[in-house]
């Protein structure tokens, strides 16, 4: 049958990542879509878009869409993970638990690892 | 099902009915520590960021609800549509209050109806109660009267004396024009 118009039971928006790119260089758009569908397939709106490789400057750049968020959040969409953690980040939301405690652990494994180091050497 | 060291999940080549490999015979799986303390500071951090998420959402969802009203209001001929509506509403209280006015001309004509029912009802009841009574004195009258010509332990004897003295004759015959015949045989 076609598969322009498809029907799902159940199922809520969400914003989310879609992979686009190819082997090794991922990038990722930042996508308002219901929860059935696949993970690149087809969406409501592109609400932005996020290069997780860091550039010649070390930057990591993302563009976001913060009007048309708004929206979508304001009709109920969900966020997944990631895109929390970046919204989080960006500064629209509040910081994510998990950054907050993945940086704390690293420093707490940095501060071990340089306590060992002149142990050691 | 509750992952012990029994329990592999198989993923990729293998389907779920495939055995795992002979080199994962002695594989024991254990999930990643969890230090207690870390996860009370975490499950606090969730509940406050999730509060925060919350009120957030709240704010986007008024957002939107008077976007979509200041639209609805800001139409091309939202004039119209405004003067249609208020006509339609004062039509909708006049057929209100013309129905209003024929149902309380109705709960008026019943209670009368049933008050005037009441009444009827009570005085048939009265009538029928006098009526019973009446029968009673009458009967009660009756007796009385019956009972001055009882017979009693004191006018048995004088009754008994006035029998004997005075006998009756009770024998009469009585043909088709109804005329009694009292002359007979035996007088």
């Amino acid at each position: 049958g076609s598969r322009l118009l498809k029907g799902y039971r159940g199922g809520h928006v969400v914003i989310r990542f879609a992979r686009g790119g190819c082997t090794n260089r991922p990038f990722y758009r930042i996508v308002a879509a219901h929860s059935r569908r696949a993970r690149d397939g087809k969406y409501l709106e592109q609400l932005g878009c996020l290069d997780p490789l860091p550039n010649s400057r070390g930057e990591k750049v993302a563009g976001l869409n913060l009007e048309r968020l708004r929206h979508w959040l304001g009709c109920g969409a969900q966020l997944s993970p990631p895109a929390e953690k970046l919204l989080g980040l960006a500064g629209f939301l509040p910081l994510h638990p998990m950054t907050v405690t993945g940086a704390e652990r690293l420093r707490r494994r940095r501060a071990q690892e340089a306590v060992a180091q002149p142990a050691d050497g | 099902p509750c992952w012990g060291p029994r329990l592999v999940p198989t993923r990729g080549r293998k389907t779920r009915y495939d055995p795992p490999a002979k080199s994962k015979a002695s594989r024991l799986k254990v999930p990643p520590p969890v230090d207690p303390e870390e996860l009370v500071v975490i499950t606090e951090r969730y509940r406050q960021h999730r509060l925060v998420l919350g009120a957030l959402r709240a704010e986007f969802r008024a957002e939107v609800l008077q976007k979509k009203r200041e639209a609805l209001l800001t139409q091309e001929d939202s004039a119209r549509l405004l003067q249609e509506h208020q006509r339609l509403m004062a039509w909708n209280e006049e057929e209100n209050a013309r129905q209003r006015a024929r149902r309380e001309e109705r709960l008026r004509k019943e209670e009368e109806e049933q008050r005037r029912q009441k009444l009827k009802a009570a005085e048939t009841q009265a009538r029928k109660r006098e009526a019973f009574l009446k029968e009673r004195e009458k009967e009660v009258l009756r007796l009385q009267e019956e009972a001055k010509t009882f017979i009693t332990l004191e006018n048995l004897d004088a009754r008994i004396e006035e029998c004997l003295d005075n006998p009756r004759n009770y024998n009469f015959a009585i043909d088709k024009e109804g005329r009694i015949v009292k002359r007979t045989m035996l007088s």
